[in-house]
């Protein structure tokens, strides 16, 4: 609880200036789209093992160790073993009374829930790798504007896109602030006598409560302060921004897309 | 080790912090600090941001991932895995930078009341606590006692940290800018009360700052930290005296050692070891000829 960053990195961009963090935001973003889709084609455990080395290399690739990106995932796995518990007791499938290893009321444990959960579980983890892997190699700046580009013909139909992707990345930038805010309410409030380093599951669950309220308020006064500091330094979204860095995808960048692409077509075929 | 009988209330000991040890993002709080603080000692600790002041006050009460055998209270370990950290926090009391961050209850009241029945005080007892706190800090308990904490002034609530701590009766405070946001009388009255306060309960004072404005008047010892370690530590007028490192260093100089400074283009060995305005200025009229 002390050291609450350790535990949760979503929304943390990590500069380890790897090949990955150099590649074009907008080749990031739709390889992670690829994957998604992949995530949702492959059902099979020969699918996954055929992407595990791709993702292997990715991970490799950014120079960001591996011990990390696991630790960050610990509140989210436990989440997930939570669900799966429940996946597998109340599998609704047709299931052959011969499958069932145990039965119990509406409860049961069959090797073809046990099947499917597993194959939700890798769905799930690899979900969470991609998306994370964009977010520590991909500085704001650049998903930001890698988003609007490739949004950018929707503006035509006159979506908003500046203005959702801004909500989006604003949204995404408050996560590791407020992670560090409730850090530090928590070492202040440890200090008057409240024990966040100690105690059971619950007792600590019930001690995050008492954050929320101040998190909530400092919360709102930090949108205000930053829509303030907007609209003096008249912001405003829209087509007649310029950037200072305009984005070029090279060859190579296709090629990456290309092979990307390849590769989950042949997981998903498997 | 402690010739004189008594250990040192705090010690650490070549202690070295680095937050988020083990992950990309780890950076260095602290490096190698060692110091000792007496009881009943007014300590002011002073150095720019990212000097590294903070880090060391939350070692104080436990409030890292301390190493064994670095942080001392009482002589005795504080990362020993025995050591009970809730009696720590029972005798360290720290008043943080932003005092919203340690008000824990919504209504005055209920959060000086915080500390004391933490404690396991009686009702009468934490009662007794809290008016005299408030009372105290110029926030008379009748009138404050319901008051909403948010509803609250800056100011205001920074005095109700300030209670929510003395509430605890802790033989250590600490507190970390104290005089950050507030303006000149409020500042003159906290110093007040800090030093009355002080004298009264014998407490063992250590003052936060980046400015030496009212450290020096609130302080006898200044240890100056300078990228997370030690770079000066002994009494404040000693310090004062190395005024052009202090400069350097990016610290704040009081008001008369500014104009000690200044005088030293006149009279080159012209004293910087000044703490008031009337110091100044008899040593400005001793070297006139007035006086």
């Amino acid at each position: 609880m002390l050291e609450l960053q350790r535990n949760v990195i979503f929304g943390q961009f990590v500069e380890t200036g790897s090949s990955i963090h150099r590649m074009d935001a907008r080749v990031k973003i739709t390889a992670t789209l690829i994957f998604i889709v992949a995530s949702f084609l492959v059902d099979n455990f020969l699918g996954f093992a055929i992407l595990l080395p791709l993702l292997v290399a990715i991970g490799i690739a950014s120079k960001i160790p591996i011990g990390y990106v696991l630790r960050g995932s610990r509140i989210f796995l436990a989440f997930l073993v939570f669900i799966l518990a429940f996946q597998v007791l109340f599998y609704p499938g047709d299931v052959p009374e011969s499958d069932y290893l145990w039965h119990w009321g509406i409860l049961s444990v069959s090797t073809e829930g046990l099947y499917t959960a597993g194959i939700l579980a890798l769905r799930v983890i690899l979900l969470y790798y991609i998306t994370t892997m964009l977010m520590l190699t991909t500085s704001l700046v650049d998903l930001t504007n890698g988003l609007e580009l490739m949004l950018g013909p929707l503006q035509r139909l006159r979506v908003p896109v500046n203005e959702l992707v801004l909500v989006f990345v604003i949204a995404i930038k408050f996560v590791p602030i407020y992670i560090q805010e409730m850090e530090r309410l928590a070492r202040a409030q440890t200090a008057r006598g409240v024990p966040f380093d100690e105690g059971g599951a619950i007792t600590r669950a019930r001690r995050l409560g008492r954050l929320l309220v101040p998190i909530f308020i400092s919360g709102f006064a930090r949108a205000d302060t930053l829509t303030i500091a907007m609209n003096t330094r008249s912001y405003r979204g829209g087509r007649r921004r310029t950037k200072l860095r305009q984005m070029h995808a090279s060859p190579s960048d296709w090629l990456v897309l290309a092979l990307l692409v390849a590769w989950t077509i042949a997981a998903s075929l498997a | 080790m402690h010739p004189d009988g008594e250990p040192p209330i705090l010690e650490l000991e070549r202690f070295s912090h680095t937050y988020l040890e083990g992950t990309p993002r780890a950076s260095e709080g602290v490096k190698d600090v060692s110091f000792r603080i007496r009881r009943g000692e007014r300590v002011g600790i002073v150095g720019a941001t990212q000097s590294g002041k903070s880090t060391v006050v939350d070692s104080f009460a436990h409030l890292l991932r301390l190493k064994p055998g670095q942080v001392f209270y009482r002589g005795e370990d504080v990362a020993a895995p025995d050591y009970d950290r809730a009696r720590l926090r029972r005798e360290v009391g720290i008043v943080f930078q932003q005092p919203e961050s340690q008000i824990i209850e919504d209504v005055v009241g209920a959060d000086v009341a915080f500390g004391p029945t933490a404690a396991g005080l009686s009702a009468a007892e934490t009662r007794g606590r809290v008016e005299e706190s408030l009372n105290t800090l110029g926030l008379p308990y009748p009138e404050y006692r319901l008051r909403y904490v948010h509803a609250l002034s800056g100011g205001q609530r920074r005095r109700v940290a300030i209670a929510g701590v003395l509430a605890m009766h802790t033989p250590v405070l600490v507190l970390d800018e104290p005089m950050a946001g507030l303006d000149p009388r409020g500042r003159r009255e906290l110093l007040e009360l800090l030093v009355r306060l002080q004298k009264d309960r014998e407490l063992t004072l250590i003052v936060c700052s980046a400015s030496l404005t009212d450290a020096s008047l609130l302080c006898d010892r200044f240890i100056v930290m300078d990228g997370g370690t030690v770079v000066m530590d002994g009494p404040v007028r000693e310090v004062l005296r190395e005024v052009d490192r202090l400069a350097e260093l990016d610290i704040t100089l009081p008001e008369p050692v500014v104009g000690a400074r200044e005088m030293q283009k006149l009279f080159p060995d012209f004293p910087t070891d000044l703490l008031t305005e009337d110091e100044l200025e008899s040593e400005l009229l001793e070297r006139l000829g007035v006086a």
